[in-house]
């Protein structure tokens, strides 16, 4: 008989000698019930298309966490990202951002600049310039009033609204209100650039413009800006500006009734006392005022 | 065979093609082995999820063999196997000019050749179900196995000789 027999012969691969000799066995008969038997045999239920459907789903649930399982890297590299854009644009700021100085209403501030050079600030004035770059360009970006006394040295200039104000070394002051730029110059020379025209300023003279348009003034008879000694003196100026300088320098609110703010003022108002201040104004001016808490109101004279 | 090749195991209908020819064979196959239903349809799962994500390197006349060596490689020296529990067509019922007597020693008969089939070592086991109930050849048992068809012949031969020698308490 040959080697496994009884795999052959399930498979009909049984020599007819061989056949016949394991039939006459004893054992033949036990192998045919074993089989008969192993014929009424079942698997287990199999659910076919339950199993494909499960199938698929887990696939795409599969591809699905696959995303998941990415996703905290990706979310990562986006913060990254975010963080690293941040972290340079914050550099890049701060290295750029200029020093700035500012006063508030009724109050002046000296600054002294990396080269020595000197500013004061005005009431309600700001400064602001590079540090960093303060070697190779002297530029001041002023808003409100300052007076500047410059060290000498490379070009010096004062860039506001109105106008710029280039000097090498000098005394000067810059005053740009809402509408009104004012240069006066007190030693040296200083050139202003109004509306792309250039103006010298020779020591002791003034340039005003006033809504844009150039006015012709006396030079001033002081050798420091009149703020300077606790004063604001104007010379042929709309009433406006003196107000809104008095609003500044005092810090109290003004309002007008029937009174032209237009009209020219020439005087001198004081910025330590208010009540003087006013009559300052309002005698000359021909109003009258009321003052009560922080609030002035300007009249007419004829109007109750 | 040119049209054949160019039969791509990602496309949904030749995967499910491949599915329904085979998954039927991977689950009873592992179910013979470890007589475990739930681990048995896991391996289907397994396998067939794996042939999807290798859908591009599997080819079609692969994916049989593929699928196989994944569910075997699945529970590989993993798992112990449990009691193999097969349900008997019940075509006695068919045949009711059968004698109680009979029906009764037929049924005896059968919880013997359930109680020897659960002694078999479980590879003479998988062997002769899979021959036996999914009437798979030699050769392709020897392929899902990755064994020679001679090895089979042996577990099938060694698989019945077993079975007698259990039924009659030899």
């Amino acid at each position: 008989m040959q080697e496994n027999y009884l795999a052959k012969w399930l498979n009909n691969e049984l020599t007819e000698a061989e056949l016949a000799e394991f039939k006459k066995s004893e054992a033949y008969a036990s192998y045919q019930r074993i089989l008969e038997a192993a014929n009424t045999l079942e698997a287990p239920d199999f659910d076919m298309e339950e199993a494909l459907l499960a199938v698929k789903n887990k696939r795409i649930f599969k591809d699905n966490t696959k995303v998941v399982q990415l996703a905290p890297f990706r979310m990562f590299l986006r913060v990254a990202a975010v963080v690293a854009v941040l972290l340079a644009g914050a550099y890049l700021y701060l290295n750029s951002l200029n020093e700035s100085i500012t006063t508030q209403y009724a109050e002046n501030k000296q600054v002294v600049l990396p080269d020595n050079s000197e500013i004061v600030l005005n009431a309600d004035s700001e400064i602001s310039y590079s540090k960093k770059k303060w070697d190779k360009q002297r530029n001041v970006n002023l808003e409100g009033e300052a007076y500047f006394k410059v060290a000498k040295g490379k070009r010096f200039t004062v860039i506001t609204e109105g106008g710029s104000v280039a000097v090498l070394g000098t005394q000067f002051n810059v005053e740009n209100r809402r509408g009104f730029f004012e240069v006066t110059c007190y030693e040296g020379l200083v050139s202003v650039t109004f509306n792309g025209a250039e103006t010298k300023l020779p020591a002791g003279t003034s340039f005003i413009a006033i809504n844009g348009k150039m006015i012709n003034s006396d030079a001033p008879e002081t050798n420091l800006p009149s703020w300077m000694n606790q004063e604001s003196s104007f010379k042929s100026i709309p009433l406006k500006y003196v107000i809104a300088e008095f609003e500044r320098q005092h810090n109290i609110m003004v309002e007008t009734q029937n009174v032209d703010t237009d009209q020219l003022f020439t005087g001198t108002f004081s910025n330590t006392d208010a009540h003087l201040a006013l009559q300052s104004i309002s005698i000359p001016s021909q109003i009258k005022f009321k003052f009560e808490g922080n609030k002035v109101l300007f009249y007419a004279e004829n109007t109750p | 065979m040119e049209t054949n090749n160019k039969e791509n195991v990602c496309e949904e209908m030749v995967f499910t093609s491949i599915f329904k020819a085979n998954s039927t064979t991977v689950f009873n196959y592992i179910y013979y082995k470890f007589g475990n239903e739930e681990k048995a349809h896991d391996a289907v799962q397994e396998a067939f999820v794996k042939l999807w994500e290798n859908c591009g390197k599997v080819s079609p006349e692969k994916a049989r063999s593929f699928v196989y060596t994944v569910a075997n490689n699945l529970y590989l020296n993993v798992i112990k196997a449990e009691k193999v529990r097969l349900k008997y067509a019940d075509k006695s019922l068919k045949t009711t000019h059968e004698s109680p007597e009979y029906l009764m020693e037929q049924k005896q008969f059968q919880e013997k050749l359930e109680r020897a089939l659960d002694q078999l070592p479980e590879n003479q086991r998988t062997v002769f179900l899979l021959n036996r109930i999914d009437g798979k050849k030699y050769a392709e048992i020897a392929e899902m196995e990755g064994v020679s068809v001679k090895a089979i012949e042996k577990r099938m031969h060694l698989a019945l000789k077993t079975l007698r020698d259990q039924i009659h308490g030899i």
